[in-house]
């Protein structure tokens, strides 16, 4: 039988917090990150809200552990930022002491930094320390980038299926554990705010004005947001032997395409459905048995109403606690399914289910509403945590709580 | 299989096909007639990349005869290049109001994948990989995870454009020969950088041979940023057997050393080169498969395609891969006669 998989070490950082522990405080607070941009240059500035980390790039170079330097994208310091947490969590030193695989997951790589000196790279008329990020615009860089400083050397990865991109790094981390490639990897996903993407889903029409409302009736779309966060993933007997701090089990996944539309869900939720029933399924748990979904929930149209009937679909008229952190972290595309696996695990940890903020409104199309107000002291076993994308891609997780 | 690339191996009889060659540094596609393959309507609004890849996709589910396809799995190193280049352009020239969303949407690694799942009605597992000269290992990687779990079979690919906007920026930072240089002396001419290239390769995988299959991966190794002594050590791992080794050399000075040392490995073993049919790319590894299955499944080597070579090997029963795209991605496969 396949070894089961645990996560041992977390490490995040987003709007709402530049680790873990400041996530959690401000989950609880019911404190949202959205906000205006300070980084990115757009006519939308004042317009259209973000969820962006406050930190310039020279902080976040400190966080990082680093010097500033050239090449080094924001993508690439907002992953390193997470990924030394995530170590330093797991009890890591040295990443080179046990095979360690490295699969991330980006959607833009670094096109946060490459879009401001882009024109300068076509023009033959201009030289400088500009030409150091003409390697950055793929999303390799930020992954070798991280890689090669904290170490990582026996497999690499990065994956980019759209908004269910570090959901499926996690899928292929985990799945090499369980194959016997590794005994342990670490899977996330790491993204800056770019106005390459902000203008992409504007062009949508898919950003709202306003904070963004996940699940209520007068939705008009999403928030972007940026961070990065990583998962340690370890073989249970690489655990065991370890003596490993276990966190939480990872208990099921499951990717699946709806084969609908390049860029909308299909309207019955076809592909949500199969992804959280087949990942239910191999996680061995029951419908009874999920305490809490954090939902993709990222407060489009299509999305809500996708999403939403697929839940009512699985769970019929027993639809467990459900609600989207979009409005606190905005979407963070490739690193939105890491940094809600970590909710997942604070979930469980402690007991919470993390309110959906800005709901004030049932969708007419549904008969379910999300959690609207922190819940604390509730038994938290088995959290589904969705990420669906472009192309029809989506993912499903099953997140448990580790009991021997 | 199918191949779309700078030569004729589309459609036909590919091993017939002249040699194509240039001396642009630049090996672009032959682009077959998308029509049979793709709607009118659809074909209208896809860009290059798009349109080779989901072709390709197609052409090897039709080669395959297989009928459902499980899941699909690619690789690409950088996507659409002509869509980000566009929408790039587009914010910068209509001030990022009124933009069309298409490049957009194009521009999104994966987008090849949506466009092939919605035409075979793919709904299994999909997933992209975007890692250099680890996108299409990476996919094949995760491909055989797949047939272990139990897939049916899996469709798996690799596809890469370069634009002429591309070209040049990368010629900024060392990938290609300044000199013009003949495709065909590209071994002879070391010197630093290589010749550019591109193309769509996919293959139908299943976990048992079946009455169309054209050859078996049997060997297969990644190596990240590896030191000479590890390469030694993993091409060693799969010296048994055998008789014909595929090499991705490039003609590029600053990491010959690595294929040098697999001369060195393997004394009196034929070799072929292939990548001045391919042209360098991220994925370029996928067409050097494509060429050994087509070698193993043929029983012959295309003399034509290789004027540099005073002999021709005769055919092959255990060929080894080795590639590596500029010294940091090396992957190693073993292909085997079915």
């Amino acid at each position: 039988m396949a070894e089961r998989v645990f996560i041992t070490g977390m490490g995040m950082i987003t709007a709402i917090g530049d680790n873990v522990a400041e996530n959690l405080e401000q989950l609880r607070q019911q404190r949202s990150g959205l906000g205006y941009t300070s980084y990115i240059d757009t006519i939308y500035k004042q317009v259209l809200p973000v969820a962006e980390v406050k930190h310039p790039n020279d902080a976040l170079a400190a966080l990082a552990g680093i010097t500033p330097r050239e090449g080094y994208t924001r993508t690439t310091l907002l992953g390193l930022t997470a990924m030394r947490e995530a170590l330093r969590q797991a009890g890591i030193t040295d990443v080179q002491t046990a095979p360690t695989g490295f699969i991330n997951a980006s959607t833009v790589g670094g096109m946060c930094d490459t879009e401001k000196v882009y024109f300068d790279i076509v023009d033959s008329s201009k030289e400088g320390a500009f030409l150091q990020y003409i390697d950055t615009l793929d999303c390799a860089d930020c992954t070798q980038r991280i890689a090669d400083t904290v170490g990582f050397s026996e497999h690499i990865a990065t994956i980019s299926t759209a908004c269910s991109s570090s959901a499926n790094a996690l899928m292929f981390g985990a799945r090499m554990i369980k194959q016997g490639f590794l005994p342990r990897a670490v899977c996330g996903g790491t993204e800056a705010l770019t106005r390459f993407t902000l203008n992409g889903f504007n062009s949508l029409k898919n950003v709202d004005k306003q904070f963004c409302r996940p699940f209520d009736q007068q939705r008009t779309g999403l928030n972007l947001g940026e961070g990065a966060a990583y998962l340690v993933l370890e073989s249970e007997s690489f655990a065991r032997a370890n003596n490993s701090r276990i966190l939480a089990e990872f208990t099921g996944y499951c990717n699946a395409n709806e084969a609908f539309h390049p860029t909308s869900p299909s309207p019955e939720g076809d592909g949500a459905y199969e992804s959280m029933k087949a990942a239910l399924a191999m996680s061995g748990r029951t419908l009874k048995d999920v305490d809490y979904i954090n939902v993709h929930g990222t407060a489009t149209l299509n999305n809500d109403v996708s999403e939403g009937k697929a839940l009512e679909r699985l769970f019929g008229n027993d639809v467990p606690l459900f609600s989207s952190t979009k409005p606190f972290t905005g979407h963070t595309l490739a690193a939105a399914g890491a940094i809600e696996a970590i909710y997942a695990v604070l979930a469980i940890q402690q007991g919470l289910i993390f309110p959906n903020l800005n709901f004030t409104e049932k969708m007419e199309e549904l008969n379910i509403t999300p959690v609207t107000a922190l819940m604390e002291g509730v038994s938290v076993n088995n959290v589904i945590s969705n990420s669906f994308g472009f192309g029809g891609n989506n993912a499903s997780l099953v997140i448990s709580k580790y009991e021997g | 299989m199918a191949a779309i690339s700078p030569q004729s191996t589309f459609e036909g009889d590919v091993f017939s096909a002249p040699l194509v060659h240039t001396d642009s540094n630049l090996l672009t596609c032959m682009e077959p007639d998308y029509k049979p393959f793709i709607p009118a309507n659809s074909l209208r609004r896809m860009t290059r990349v798009l349109k080779i890849g989901l072709t390709t996709a197609l052409q090897s589910i039709r080669d395959s005869g297989v009928e459902a396809i499980g899941p699909i799995v690619t690789g690409t190193g950088k996507g659409s290049l002509q869509d980000t280049e566009k929408f790039i352009r587009e914010i910068e020239q209509y001030k990022e109001t009124a933009l069309n969303p298409t490049p957009f949407i194009q521009s999104t690694y994966n987008s090849v994948n949506g466009l092939i799942a919605l035409q075979v009605k793919g709904t299994a597992y999909n997933n992209t990989f975007v890692h250099r000269g680890f996108s299409f290992e990476n996919a094949l990687l995760d491909s055989m995870m797949l047939l272990a779990e139990g897939a049916p079979n899996t469709l798996t690919g690799a596809f890469e454009e370069m634009t002429a906007e591309h070209f040049y920026i990368k010629s900024r930072i060392g990938f290609w020969k300044p000199a013009a240089t003949d495709s065909r002396q590209l071994y002879e001419q070391l010197s630093p950088g290589s010749i550019a290239g591109e193309g769509a390769t996919f293959f139908v995988l299943t976990g048992k041979p079946g009455p169309d299959t054209k050859a078996a991966l049997t060997g297969f190794k990644m190596l990240y940023k590896p030191t000479a002594e590890k390469v030694a050590a993993g091409l060693s791992v799969f010296k048994d057997g055998v008789d014909l080794i595929l090499t991705g050399r490039n003609g590029d000075s600053r990491y010959e050393h690595f294929y040098q040392q697999a001369d060195a490995l393997f004394p009196g073993i034929p070799q072929l080169p292939f990548k001045h049919l391919s042209g360098e790319h991220d994925t370029a590894g996928a067409f050097g498969m494509w060429l050994a299955a087509q070698l193993l499944h043929r029983q012959q080597v295309p003399a034509q395609w290789f004027p540099m070579l005073k002999d021709i090997p005769a055919a092959a029963n255990r060929i080894l891969l080795y590639n590596h795209f500029y010294g940091e991605q090396h992957t190693m496969m073993v292909l085997e006669r079915v």
